[in-house]
């Protein structure tokens, strides 16, 4: 197969699928969710294939919309970073639908839910291997969408349609300052193609429309990628199945933002303004998101406060000079042994039927050994002990914050350093060790294989990821050196582990009480006062010159001219053939005349 | 196989189940209709085999015939759009058996339903004939074989008096505007000295005719194709005339009618626009006809509440579009630019879906809920989500939202008009396409908002057949594709 | 040219004159009655008139009738055919000039079947 055909093959495969399921399949649950997994699973053998293409591969573009001069073409980009992602989603969203053949085995909407992770595949695969920004924003609001479905799989639940709805306002929110920035990126370079882009991106003069270009862009990252102050959608996401927070809300979607940012790393280094501001806003929400999560007691919170915070690292290399490469790195450590994570509470949950309270769990050790495994292999990567995955990748990171001299952004990360293990080790403790505290907890048992064996693979990717870096190769490898960020990290995760067991083991209750993290910081309060002041005040006030200034004028006169004139037109039309024919005549004559005449 | 060839299958099938329904003893009539939509289905699948005429027939036939991409393009359309036809009057021959069932007790009560499926037909070949006709001759006589179908058709529902009131509406003014036509040609003919359009365009421009001749016969001939088309001010007849007819026929009139009368147009344009002493006034005559089209179509379909009679404003507001890309046809053609034949073509392809569409989903609603006006929709996205849907997408491709055949259809012609420097026509168009998203969301908040009231608020889901769904996932896949890809349809057109 | 068609015009303005001139003497040589009820009835004396001024014709009239033009006009379109035949029918044209009138008989002939099965010629009820 040549290049083209694999690239849209791998493009188009879960599009065929989700049209499959949707238009035919939808009856047969089963058939349905074979197909799904049968086309990722042949998209993770193309990705494989893709492998094998040099750095500079593209497929051949396809014309799709001409307006005058300017031109969209759907074309494919397949560097080694296109290439390296797409391991990391078909890889995990393989395991996941594997996973989800198990878990969402009983659930009656099966059908739906696959085709909606087909669709979602899709429209990833298109963000990851779009060449240029036009693209990449339909694919970016196509991920929206599948988003929206997939949270809101269990509909008839109250929280499940609200936190849709929630993440896709959100969305919305930073995805409209995407919109801008790209086409300020297209008046300041005249193309919104990326490799047009990067070479036209010297030329550029006003360095203060620039920084505002990349932070409007950056606010599309902020969005997806969940960064303050947009972070809020994601842990009330936890309402979609487990499988998906797994998939889209930890190791995929979210990680958008990331790809996007270190897609056009080359903007964000040349306005340094806005890169300062990037890594800023990340730094603070890998640390604030730790702190919300030392007081979650839901097990799927915890890991998307902890989600949240890792973002943050991510997001904050971007904005380093030189960091890009060490956020991809942890992108791609990241998305194994948090889809790990995800998995394995999902096991847990289903395990627990469907409790997801970890002061209700306990003694799961016992009840769920491989579980439990798998479950410390993915805690251990990422609170970073040294030889897993997490450990290189982190290390990654803050040695580039020190090299830059960021230090308030590096102080922001060792901070984290220190939370991360501490929370982890909270909930672990609670979770897995000790007695059982319910009778739920007491009857769980084991998962069946097809739900285990991803588990089991995945723990394998959580430690050896970091080794095998493939095509990200040139991103981050393994490499050490003892220096004081080593020597803090190393010692954040020893008190973090050690406080965290000191306090937590044996504990039936929280013995700890931070209202201001257990609320998060009571962000989503802030929020809502601050709608319900435009709401109330200064909705009032657009609503008045709404009412009676601007409706009138523009909506009112025109509608009514044009209702009027319908109205009096319609009175030639009475319905008599004579008088037909009489018009029709003075028609004909009329119009003879004036051609003629 | 030689283009023509398909128009004598075609018309052979309707001779075929004319005589099937004569002299078979036919249980269920609805197998001819099924017999007519394999064959026109065949012939559909023909249509890619046509091989071009060879270099060196010298067939006296070829005077008569052309067969272009663009007349095999149209050839396309008329069979699509009458096999459709066919899949909803499957549907619909509850109420034709109703109003036409003889009088007896014991007679069969389809005896009146057989030759509403073979007439389809007919017409179909006589459309596919005009598609091909460069000929005023073949032009008339193709014309005509649709037109008399047509008569037939509108009033086949003997018993029902808004059926026949429609027919002889469209029968009279039919004729008269046909009386327009033979004259028309006629001067043509008298001025030029030849039948063949080829001959008439050389003739004209060689300067040695009469412009005011010239012009005269081209303004008879704009009156009976205006009325053809249901420009204004000859499109009186459409409102009454499809509101009264049966669902299926009134869809067919409105895709297939239009079509021809455009063909028709297109080719006649083309001969006065080549010539430079009448091309100005030809143009001008078509701007104002187009401008008077779009202000009447779109601002009368606002107030109405019937849906079919929406439906024909909408019909007459989209011939204003149509129009306007005539009026704005470029003289030399630069490089990359669309012509007015290919933005026509393609209009009238996307207008097929999207009409097409709407009806299946009207005349469903009229058999199950006994009734053609908007609140009958209400509540129709609830208790029938699908048909909801179809109408939905139909209506969205009608107004012309992004990615819908409906809008590529109205940017090319915008697009025309700008670049010929038309602003006035610019300006009316965007206040008709604005008027447009008005009645046919209107629709839409029906079906979606509204609350159902009287009968439509008990009324249970309308039963789909799986032929009806198919034709419905059909045309809602086609209007997406030409959405998102309009280059596919403008390379059938060539 | 315009002299070709003087004739036309002298056409046009007899028939129209005629027509205008007839009236116009009928008006002024006739003699003017008195009008009223009685004058006006079909008969001043006698039976009063019963049911309608004309009789009405059985529907089926009207179908053999036009059954009979359609089949008329096959014969008319055959002589002018039969008349140019040998003068269209050359350079390989005698094929479509052949196969034009039958396949415009054959038509003929099926629409008669299908009139003959339809029962349109069946004069009893």
């Amino acid at each position: 197969m040549d290049v083209n055909t694999i690239a849209w093959l791998i493009l188009l495969l879960p599009l065929a699928s989700a049209a499959v399921i949707l238009l035919g399949t939808k009856k047969s649950a089963g058939i349905s969710a074979l197909i799904s997994t049968g086309s990722v699973i042949a998209t993770l053998v193309l990705s494989f294939l893709l492998l094998a293409q040099p750095d500079t591969a593209a497929a051949k573009p396809l014309q799709w919309l001409s307006l005058g001069d300017f031109e969209v073409t759907i074309g494919l980009k397949l560097d080694s970073l296109a290439q390296g992602m797409m391991i990391i989603v078909t890889g995990i969203g393989t395991l996941v639908h594997v996973f989800s053949l198990g878990y969402m085995h009983d659930d009656a909407g099966k059908a739906r839910f696959f085709a909606g992770l087909s669709q979602f595949m899709f429209s990833m695969t298109g963000i990851v291997l779009a060449d240029n920004f036009a693209m990449m924003f339909i694919f970016w609001e196509l991920v929206g969408v599948s988003s929206y479905i997939l949270i809101g799989h269990w509909y008839d639940k109250d929280s499940a349609a609200d936190a849709a709805k929630k993440a896709f306002l959100v969305n919305r929110i930073g995805d409209f300052g995407f919109m801008i920035g790209i086409l300020l990126v297209w008046v300041l370079t005249g193309s919104i193609y990326f490799d047009e882009i990067a070479k036209a991106i010297g030329g550029v003069q006003n360095a203060n429309l620039l920084n505002a270009a990349v932070l409007l862009v950056f606010c599309g990252a902020v969005g997806k990628s969940a960064q303050l102050p947009l972070h809020v959608w994601l842990p009330d996401a936890m309402e979609g199945p487990t499988p998906v927070s797994a998939l889209i809300h930890a190791a995929t979607m979210v990680a958008a933002g990331v790809y996007m940012l270190a897609r056009v790393s080359f903007l964000v280094g040349a306005a340094e303004m806005a890169a300062d501001t990037i890594a800023i806003i990340g730094g603070a929400t890998a640390l604030l998101a730790a702190l919300m999560a030392t007081q979650q007691n839901d097990i799927k919170r915890v890991l998307a406060y902890s989600t949240l915070s890792q973002l943050g690292y991510m997001i904050m290399a971007q904005g380093l000079h030189d960091g890009s490469d060490a956020g991809m790195f942890h992108l791609y450590t990241h998305a194994w042994f948090k889809a790990l994570l995800f998995l394995g509470s999902g096991a847990v949950i289903f395990a627990c039927h469907h409790e997801q309270d970890i002061w209700k769990m306990g003694g799961l050790r016992q009840k769920m050994p491989i579980t439990f495994w798998t479950f410390l292999i993915g805690t251990a990567a990422l609170i970073a002990v040294p030889g897993t995955s997490g450990f290189w990748s982190k290390e990654a990171i803050l040695e580039a914050a020190w090299h830059d001299h960021n230090y308030l952004v590096w102080g922001l990360g060792i901070a984290v350093a220190f939370l991360t293990p501490f929370y982890m080790t909270r909930l672990f403790v609670v979770a897995f060790l000790g007695k059982p505290r319910t009778k739920d907890a007491d009857h769980a048992h084991e998962v069946s294989p097809i739900m285990w064996v991803p588990l089991a693979i995945l723990a394998v990717m959580a430690v050896i990821s970091a080794y095998i870096t493939g095509p990200l190769e040139a991103k981050g490898h393994v490499a050490f050196h003892m220096s004081l960020t080593a020597i803090l990290s190393l010692a954040g995760l020893v008190v973090g582990v050690l406080a965290g067991w000191k306090l937590y083991a044996g504990c039936d209750r929280d013995p700890v009480n931070i209202k201001l993290f257990a609320n998060k910081f009571y962000l989503d309060e802030l929020y809502l006062g601050i709608v319900r002041l435009f709401q109330d005040f200064v909705g009032m006030t657009f609503d008045a010159v709404d009412r009676y200034l601007i409706e009138p004028i523009t909506v009112r006169l025109p509608a009514l001219a044009a209702m009027s004139s319908g109205y009096v037109l319609r009175l030639l039309q009475v319905g008599n053939l004579q008088a037909y024919g009489f018009l029709f005549g003075l028609g004909a004559v009329v119009l003879i005349w004036l051609i003629v005449f | 196989m030689p283009a023509y060839a398909l128009e004598i299958i075609v018309f052979s099938l309707g001779l075929v189940l004319l005589l099937v329904d004569a002299f078979a003893k036919l249980e269920d009539k609805r197998s001819l209709a099924w017999l007519g939509m394999l064959g026109l289905v065949v012939v559909f699948g023909l249509l890619f085999k046509v091989e071009p005429r060879a270099a060196d027939d010298a067939n006296v036939f070829w005077r008569f015939y052309s067969d272009s991409r663009m007349s095999l393009f149209f050839k396309g359309i008329a069979i699509l759009s009458t096999i459709l036809v066919l899949a909803m009057a499957i549907d619909y021959r509850g109420l034709i058996e109703k109003f036409t069932a003889p009088a007896e007790k014991k007679a069969h009560p389809q005896a009146g339903l057989g030759e509403f499926f073979a007439l389809p037909v007919f017409a179909c070949a006589g459309l596919m004939c005009m598609a091909s006709a460069t000929n005023l001759v073949s032009i008339f006589v193709s014309l005509e074989a649709v037109t008399i179908t047509f008569y037939v058709m509108v009033a086949y529902m003997r018993r029902n008096v808004g059926s026949l009131e429609a027919g002889v509406k469209y029968l009279i003014l039919g004729a008269l505007s046909t009386g327009f036509l033979v004259y028309g040609f006629a001067w043509l003919y008298g001025i030029t000295g030849s039948m063949d359009l080829a001959e008439i365009g050389a003739a004209l421009k060689s300067g040695d005719v009469s412009p005011t001749a010239a012009l005269f016969a081209f303004s008879l001939i704009l009156v009976a194709l205006g009325f053809k088309v249901g420009a204004v001010p000859f499109q009186m007849w459409i409102p009454d005339v499809y509101q009264g007819a049966p669902t299926p026929i009134t869809a067919f009139l409105s895709v297939g009618s239009k079509a021809a009368g455009f063909i028709v147009l297109l080719r006649l344009s083309a001969v006065f626009l080549g010539s430079e002493a009448v091309a100005g006034q030809v143009a001008m005559a078509f701007a104002v006809v187009a401008g008077l089209t779009l202000i009447v179509g779109n601002l009368t379909a606002i107030p109405q509440s019937n849906f079919k009679r929406l439906l024909a404003y909408s019909s007459i507001a989209h011939a204003g579009f149509l129009l306007t890309a005539l009026a704005a046809a470029p003289r030399k053609l630069e490089a990359g630019q669309l012509s007015s034949a290919t933005v026509v073509a393609f209009y009238l392809g996307a207008y097929l879906l999207m009409t097409l569409l709407a009806f299946l989903v009207v005349g469903l609603v009229r058999v199950h809920r006994d009734s053609e006006e908007i609140e009958a929709y209400r509540g129709l996205g609830k208790s029938s989500p699908f048909l909801a849907l179809a109408l939905l997408i139909a209506m969205a491709s009608l107004a012309g939202v992004p990615l819908t055949a409906g809008f590529f259809g109205k940017f090319f012609v915008f697009q025309l008009a700008i670049q010929g420097g038309h602003w006035w026509l610019v300006t009316l168009a965007a206040i008709g396409a604005g008027a447009g998203f008005y009645y046919y969301l209107k629709v839409v908040a029906a079906m979606y908002w509204d609350d159902p009231t009287g009968a439509a608020a008990k009324a249970a889901a309308i039963p789909v057949s799986a032929l009806t769904r198919a034709a419905v996932v059909t045309l809602i896949v086609l209007i997406v594709i030409a959405g998102f890809a309009p280059r596919m349809i403008l390379g059938l057109i060539g | 040219m315009q002299q070709e068609f003087i004739p036309v015009l002298i056409q046009i303005v007899i028939a129209t004159g005629f027509a205008v001139a007839t009236l116009i003497a009928s008006v002024l040589l006739g003699k003017r009655a008195k009008r009223n009820q009685m004058k006006d009835s079909a008969y001043e004396c006698g039976m009063l008139p019963i049911g309608e001024g004309q009789a009405r014709f059985s529907v089926k009239f009207y179908l053999v009738a036009m059954l009979f033009v359609l089949f008329d006009i096959e014969v008319v379109f055959l002589y002018p055919w039969a008349v140019s035949f040998k003068r269209l029918a050359v350079d390989g044209g005698q094929l479509v000039v052949f196969f034009s009138a039958l396949s415009f008989i054959v038509i003929l002939f099926v629409a008669y079947l299908y009139a003959l099965r339809k029962g349109a010629l069946e004069w009893k009820d």
